[in-house]
């Protein structure tokens, strides 16, 4: 964790000051209100957390708006696949929260055995709370289609595990 | 690239001459008889008409006995119908393009719509919506379009198999769901068969929907039967009334599966090339294998040849 992060959840600033630095931050704009990971509701700190460690953590690759490497459909001279975007032009949002957790913390070959690919595993780079913080930022950012079609994806996948 | 193509000759042209000469036996042979016997390089059936396109386009109301010329928009590759929809077809076109026709392939509409120059080699509808067209251009990737056929967009690459990419030489879309809110796309390579959900989230291997589980628990693989490895997948069927039932096409004959592609067994040995499933009917197929079209009305356990139309 970023000291100065632990500072502020030391802090324990208000929820309105969050969502104000969220605001004026460069980035997406984050919508907190009603995030929710693996159904456990977030504070606009934890989400302000989140995209403090997205810019740190995922930002090189994925953008800084999201917006995934250029041309991210193409695959590279290596065979494998550019970063994708996070925001709703991407395809994250068809994802459960189980499966982004498992892809962030141990790779895509976690969720499809043998895939080669240049996501890095976060395992014992980042704490699972951090991991989810890091998603329900990426969530807060999306629209509400791309929201409600993620939820159900989710509700669906908690419901078969 | 066009350029590339008028250089480098295309598998197609690859086929038809190796085959002319004769040289090699397992290679569909190019009849030179009437265009339904040999030179059937895509069917579809259209309801109870089964559409077969290679030089030209001709459709059968009888299960192949008596065939009824028609116009052909271009050099047809592939074609796709839809179960939802009696009459719509769609045609991936050898000079670029897709055309599209409502009345069971008697007049058609062709066009761009962004699609880039090249061989639409490949092409399918969505299983839950005849609007939602793919289609696969060689040497560049799949493309779909939301509108019918009007406007494409790049969806994905082309997929990766043993350390390069490959065109797909068939697609189909297949009602199984991916658990990513959506349902699956197989395509056959010349190296073999893959996948990718509708979502485009990535090319990936058919494997047991519980691999996972298996992965994290430790416990016994489910069981997998693939298809030959390494033989090239050169058509693919699945069966809307039966989505886990899927057929393919490949120089060793005609393979079935009925899990989704997990484990498959050979229905019927031969140099077979091409496939299809009547939308209703699971047990109604339809098949070129070496240079005769077969129909098989009890899921392939007996076929009928059926003769030049
Ligand atoms: C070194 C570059 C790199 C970094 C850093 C990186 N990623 Fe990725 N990520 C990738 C690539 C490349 C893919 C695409 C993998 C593929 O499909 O082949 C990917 C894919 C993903 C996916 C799957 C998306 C989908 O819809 O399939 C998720 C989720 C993801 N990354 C999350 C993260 C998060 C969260 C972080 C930061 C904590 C992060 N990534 C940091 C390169 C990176």
């Amino acid at each position: 964790m970023k000291p100065r992060f632990l500072l502020l959840a030391c802090a324990g600033i208000t929820a309105a000051i969050a969502v104000a630095a969220l605001a004026q931050a460069g980035g997406p704009t984050a919508k907190a209100e009603g995030v929710t990971f693996l159904g456990e509701p977030l504070t606009p700190e934890q989400i302000g957390l989140g995209r403090e460690l997205y810019a740190a953590n995922c930002a090189s690759c994925h953008g800084s708006k999201l917006e995934g490497q250029p041309d991210w459909q193409r695959r590279l001279p290596n065979g494998r696949m550019p970063a994708p975007p996070h925001n709703e032009t991407g395809h994250t949002w068809h994802h459960a929260d189980r499966q982004l957790f498992t892809i962030t913390q141990r790779g895509v070959s976690a969720v499809v055995p043998g895939y080669e690919s240049d996501m890095p595993a976060f395992e014992g780079v980042l704490s699972d709370a951090e991991i989810a913080a890091v998603l329900a930022y990426i969530k807060s950012t999306w629209p509400e289609r791309q929201r409600e079609f993620q939820a159900k994806v989710s509700a669906r996948d908690g419901g078969r595990s | 690239m066009k350029s590339s193509n008028e250089i480098r000759p295309t598998r197609r042209v690859f086929l038809t001459s190796v085959a002319a000469a004769g040289a090699i036996s397992f290679l569909p042979r190019v009849g030179l008889a009437s265009q339904n016997e040999a030179t059937s390089k895509t069917l579809a059936f259209d309801g109870d008409n089964l559409l077969s396109a290679g030089r030209g386009l001709a459709v059968s109301g009888d299960d192949g006995r008596s065939w009824i010329e028609l116009a052909s928009p271009g050099r047809i590759l592939a074609l796709a119908t839809h179960r939802d929809q009696p009459g719509l077809v769609v045609a991936g076109l050898a000079e670029g393009g897709v055309a599209r026709s409502r009345d069971g392939g008697k007049t058609w509409q062709s066009g761009r719509g962004g699609l880039p120059a090249g061989e639409v080699g490949a092409i399918a509808s969505a299983a839950r919506n005849p609007d939602l067209l793919y289609a696969a251009i060689r040497g560049d990737g799949l493309w779909k379009s939301e509108d019918a056929g009007k406007n494409w967009s790049l969806a994905m690459d082309r997929p990766w198999l043993n350390e390069a990419e490959r065109d797909p030489l068939t697609l189909v879309s297949v009602d199984l769901e991916t658990g990513m809110g959506g349902i699956w796309i197989y395509a056959g390579t010349d190296v073999g068969l893959t996948r990718v959900p509708d979502c485009f989230c990535r090319w990936q291997e058919v494997l047991p929907g519980n691999a996972m589980d298996a992965l994290v628990t430790g416990s016994a693989s489910p069981p997998e039967a693939p298809l030959p490895l390494g033989e090239p997948v050169l058509s693919l069927a699945s069966a809307p009334s039966a989505p886990e039932r899927l057929f393919a096409a490949l120089p060793s004959g005609i393979w079935a599966s009925e899990d989704g592609g997990v484990v498959w067994r050979r229905m019927i040995e031969g140099t077979a090339s091409v496939v299809a499933v009547h939308p209703g009917d699971e047990q109604h197929i339809a098949a070129v294998i070496g240079s005769t079209l077969n129909l098989s009305r009890d899921g392939g356990a007996t076929w009928h040849a059926r003769a030049a139309g």
